[in-house]
């Protein structure tokens, strides 16, 4: 479903991705985690191109990013992001935010648009919010219509950039719950956390970064128990002793 | 003798109503023109690509940087020299346009970039293309930026349209300096030429107090 191969990206002279190969099967929740700075937000919005990559190839859905033909539009709408800040639009209503690109880029009308955010809400665990405003809302309601409005173009594929960091320890559950009732569901999924609970219940596949490069991948329970690369066991020592 | 002066200024009450309608018009039409053309260009030049980036660059500061009496000059006396022949109006028009964009631009693309980068690629994650980003997402968060200054920027436009009398257009100012010929009495009828400014732009300064407020009790 989300093919890198050979990916390089650079920020000026930093080489912030090198030689990436990754791959996320169909339904499958791959679970990314590295040090500050190695990478891994890089990775993700390499995806759906919020970030452009300088050589290699990613195949997103068959659809490849360097592919002059690739819709890119069309590529953006199988593919769900969640930032790490929400990035909910403020001055809209919750039931807005959701509808805003089935209104814009499907061109549903607003009744179906508003059922499609009402029932989306709801999934989150939020429909009484519809009409509030982003700054009304908790953190953890904030994301929780951050995902709704990454559901609402029906994607394939939905990408996390560090969901629960922004937040106060005890909204972190009310997130990750609705993003395991998707990964039961059967969504692909590619997920920048630290969250270990999380990662050893839904994961596929965890992916270890470091300065740029892909350093170990694996099974989490074998991931976390038996990691076998050094840097990957001080990682992992340092974030478990929290 | 004041009592004299002041009854001939209350017969020239009808000239003055004409200079004011004179300022009016042009800087009426001035602004709204100048307005659509700021943001065009802020907008451009917030979201654009590099090349007529930094074309909207010189522009604006150029008509920044040079005074607004130089340019009038330019497009009333010197522009006919090069076969542009525009009569007084319409180059007054033309001018103050240009010279407003620039400010306007400048306001314009400052309150676009003072919109978080994360709501753009928000907008981009879901598919809306550039115009659905600038148009839904970005310009309605901009605008309570904007806005102030923008109102704030008209006030300073309508004072500066008073340099359009230079090229023989009957604003109130130049009503004031014929006037004046005629009634010596300085104080008396550039005050009156003072009021009738003030009363054009007394509401216009209220309104961008009010926008102001709003924006600070919104927490932006
Ligand atoms: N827009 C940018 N311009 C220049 N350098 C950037 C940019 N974005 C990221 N970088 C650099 O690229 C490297 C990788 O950044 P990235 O955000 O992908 O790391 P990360 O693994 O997500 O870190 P964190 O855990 O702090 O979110 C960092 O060194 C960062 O400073
Ligand atoms: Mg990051």
């Amino acid at each position: 479903m989300i093919r890198f191969e050979k990916v390089n990206k650079w920020f000026g002279k930093h080489h912030v991705l090198q030689d990436i190969d990754f791959h996320v099967a169909a339904g499958d929740v791959a679970v990314i985690c590295g040090p500050s700075g190695s990478g891994k937000s890089t990775l993700i919005r390499c995806i759906n191109r919020l970030e452009p990559i300088q050589s290699g190839d990613i195949v997103v859905d068959g659809m490849s990013l360097t592919d002059k033909k690739t819709n890119i539009t069309r590529l953006r709408a199988e593919v769900g992001f969640v930032f790490q800040q929400f990035n909910l639009y403020p001055h809209m209503t919750a039931l807005e935010n959701v509808t805003l690109a089935p209104l814009k880029v499907r061109k549903m009308n607003q009744n179906e648009a508003d059922e499609l955010g009402r029932e989306l809400l709801e999934k989150v665990g939020i429909q009484e919010k519809a009409s509030a405003y982003p700054a009304q809302l908790s953190g953890g309601q904030q994301q929780r219509v951050a995902i709704a409005r990454g559901l609402a173009m029906r994607p394939k594929i939905m990408l996390f950039d560090e969901p629960t960091s922004a937040l106060d320890p005890e909204m972190i559950n009310e997130v990750l719950d609705v993003m395991r009732k998707l990964a039961f569901e059967g969504m692909t999924m590619a997920v920048v956390t630290h969250e270990m609970g999380f990662a050893r219940e839904v994961a596929n596949n965890m992916v270890f970064m470091d300065e740029g490069k892909i350093i170990e991948t694996g099974d989490p329970e074998r991931f976390y128990t038996h990691p076998e690369n050094e840097r990957t066991r001080l990682f992992l020592s340092k974030i478990l002793s929290h | 003798m004041w009592s004299f002066y002041f009854s001939q200024l209350a017969d020239s009450i009808p000239f003055f109503l004409k200079g004011l309608w004179m300022t009016f018009k042009i800087s009426g039409i001035s602004l709204v023109l100048g307005t659509i053309l700021g943001f065009c260009v802020g907008i451009a030049r917030a979201g654009g690509i590099k090349p007529l980036r930094y074309l909207l660059y010189i522009y604006v500061d150029v008509m920044r940087g040079t005074p607004y009496l130089v340019q009038i000059f330019i497009v009333f006396f010197i522009l006919p020299e090069w076969g542009i022949q525009l009569a007084a109006f319409p180059a007054a028009i033309f001018s103050l346009t240009l010279y407003a964009g620039a400010y306007i631009c400048e306001i314009v693309a400052g309150g676009i970039e003072a919109v978080d980068e994360g709501q753009t690629e928000a907008a981009m994650a879901t598919g809306l293309n550039r115009f659905q980003r600038t148009r839904y997402v970005v310009m309605p968060q901009a605008m309570r930026t904007i806005l102030p200054p923008l109102v704030g920027q008209y006030v300073l436009l309508i004072k500066d349209s008073s340099i359009v009398s230079v090229i023989g257009l009957t604003d109130i100012t130049r009503v004031g300096w014929l006037t004046v010929q005629r009634i010596p009495e300085g104080i008396m009828v550039f005050g009156l030429v003072g009021i009738l400014y003030f009363s054009i732009c007394y509401p216009l300064i209220l309104l961008s107090n009010w926008f102001e407020r709003r924006l600070r009790a919104q927490g932006g």
